[in-house]
């Protein structure tokens, strides 16, 4: 009988169902095959070494810079007015939080919260500035160990019972928006930066030097979990969004927020104006800076009941929302609407 | 491009360069980790494997690529990008050396250095396979079965082990020959 061929081999070794009875049955009473099966087994372990390569990815941050950098600008305005009315401020905080310091898991037990968002404030920053900013891990460790995972969910009571916040009731859809939402809820990121001095040393060599206690010093950022009411329109797009969740919250092992937020911004190669605009927000550690690119949006401060508000515009005219911050929740209401709508749905919600 | 593979037809690309498809950001999510891991076996970084990525999924939502095809076609446009930036020697501007190591289970310099000469090894070692060769191996340890990769190369079922077992024997030979002396 002839011998199967060095294909069939290598098949054995990690697909042995796509192999023939017959095949298999030869292999294991020849002696030269059961060689050469030994080789194949030895060489593919080999390559599986040597081609091993960490790539855990966020498909969801991924997305984020996708949307935002690569697709051309034409039809940048539709992708993005996608991503922005389903991400919830839970992630576009996350953006800025990022910015400032990064995220992840948090096993020790020492931590001190230093940041607990109480009203956001919006810092432009031109695209040109953010993207020559280089990520967080040319200066420390990133470790994000617990992700959004929006999902979509059967309904409300199931999306309140999973992220245990309860969603408002809209009193008057604006008009255009019709029939009845569907709902998605999203897990709490968790994510944890370490400084790493040789890191920033190796990335900058004419880096300020590192204030003392900052090398090793780790600092945690959560944010959500989230729910939203999503309306979609014809458009397949969401018309209306309405979306609550947990507000970002940034804890210490002990160096203060401010020390590390500062040294980053010294090294960010940020316009000094934008730098000392950062600082000043979050001075007081409660001021969440929400990022905003004025080539594609324009904010402007209001009012909801009573509470700070951010409206938020698309320069194209296209998307519109309101966020505001109470008693630790971060509300949002967004959609294919005019400043005034959303602010109407936002002062009627109950 | 050395061989003309699915992923590179030219009727593959359907739209105008404003034009971007509707089901883009749902195969992006849903393929977005199987690309960055192709690149990075490629690559040997996690950074630029997600560099690759941003530009194959840049091509794909000009393309007409059925959504049903999306995951074959990306995997392998995701592996002859990476391989033709090693060829052309592009890399992310800035950042590269920073991010290395990125894993922090390399706990000092002397390690680092070594594991970034590896890498660099391997990088070249895969560059002077034939083109066939390499992608069927970097997709097959990236976890496509027997027929996702013969898929995606357009070759019949049978001759994908064949192909990956050659292209392991050859990989081994080019990094025994390129060894660096003790």
């Amino acid at each position: 009988m002839r011998h199967p061929s060095e294909g069939v081999l290598r098949r054995l070794v990690d697909e042995p169902a796509g192999v023939t009875d017959t095949d298999r049955e030869h292999v294991a009473d020849c002696p030269a095959c059961r060689d050469g099966l030994a080789d194949a087994r030895r060489d593919a372990e080999f390559a599986a070494n040597a081609l091993y390569a960490e790539a855990d990815v966020n498909p969801d941050v991924a997305w984020l810079t996708f949307a935002d950098k690569s697709v051309h600008s034409a039809a940048r305005a539709r992708t993005y007015r996608r991503w922005a009315t389903k991400r919830t401020p839970l992630v576009a905080g996350l953006a800025a939080l990022v910015l400032l310091a990064g995220a992840g898991t948090a096993a020790a037990t020492d931590w001190l919260q230093i940041f607990r968002t109480e009203k956001i404030a919006p810092v432009p920053v031109r695209q040109a500035d953010l993207m020559a900013i280089p990520d967080l891990s040319s200066w420390g460790d990133v470790e994000i160990t617990e992700r959004p995972k929006i999902h979509p969910v059967a309904g409300r009571a199931a999306a309140e019972k999973e992220t245990g916040l309860a969603l408002p009731d809209v009193t008057e859809l604006p008009r255009g928006v019709t029939g009845d939402p569907q709902y998605q809820a999203g897990q709490r990121i968790t994510a944890t930066f370490t400084f790493r001095a040789g890191k920033v040393r190796a990335f900058a060599a004419d880096a300020p030097p590192m204030p003392a206690g900052l090398d090793g010093s780790k600092f945690r950022l959560t944010a959500g979990p989230g729910a939203a009411a999503v309306w979609s329109s014809n458009q397949g797009v969401p018309s209306l969004i309405v979306a609550r969740a947990v507000a970002p919250t940034a804890y210490s092992t002990g160096v203060p927020f401010a020390t590390a937020r500062d040294y980053l911004l010294s090294l960010s190669g940020l316009p000094a104006e934008v730098a000392n605009q950062l600082r000043s927000f979050s001075a007081d550690g409660r001021t969440l800076p929400l990022h905003v690119m004025p080539e594609k949006l324009t904010s402007k401060p209001a009012d909801v009941n009573g509470r700070p508000a951010t409206v938020l515009s698309s320069t194209d005219q296209v998307l519109a929302a309101v966020v505001w911050v109470d008693d630790g929740r971060v509300t949002l209401v967004a959609g294919s609407l005019s400043p005034g709508e959303v602010l109407t749905v936002a002062r009627g919600l109950k | 491009m050395d061989v003309a593979l699915s992923w590179d037809r030219k009727d593959s690309v359907a739209r105008s360069a404003d034009e971007v498809r509707p089901d883009l950001e749902q195969v992006f999510r849903d393929s977005y980790r199987r690309v960055v891991a192709v690149a990075a076996r490629v690559l040997g970084s996690r950074d630029e494997a997600e560099d690759v990525a941003q530009e194959v999924f840049l091509t794909f939502g000009r393309s007409g690529v059925p959504a049903g095809e999306a995951l074959p076609w990306l995997s392998v446009a995701a592996a002859h990008t990476a391989l033709n930036h090693i060829r052309t020697g592009k890399r992310r501007a800035g950042r590269e050396e920073a991010a290395h190591p990125r894993d922090a289970t390399v706990p000092d310099v002397a390690e680092a250095v070594v594991a970034r000469e590896e890498r660099r090894r391997v990088r070249a070692a895969l560059s002077r396979l034939p083109r066939k060769q390499a992608v069927a191996l970097v997709l097959r340890h990236s976890g496509l079965s027997y027929t996702e990769v013969a898929a995606a190369l357009d070759v019949s079922p049978g001759s994908v082990g064949t192909i990956v077992r050659r292209a392991e024997s050859a990989l081994r030979k080019e990094l025994n020959r390129h060894a660096p002396s003790e």
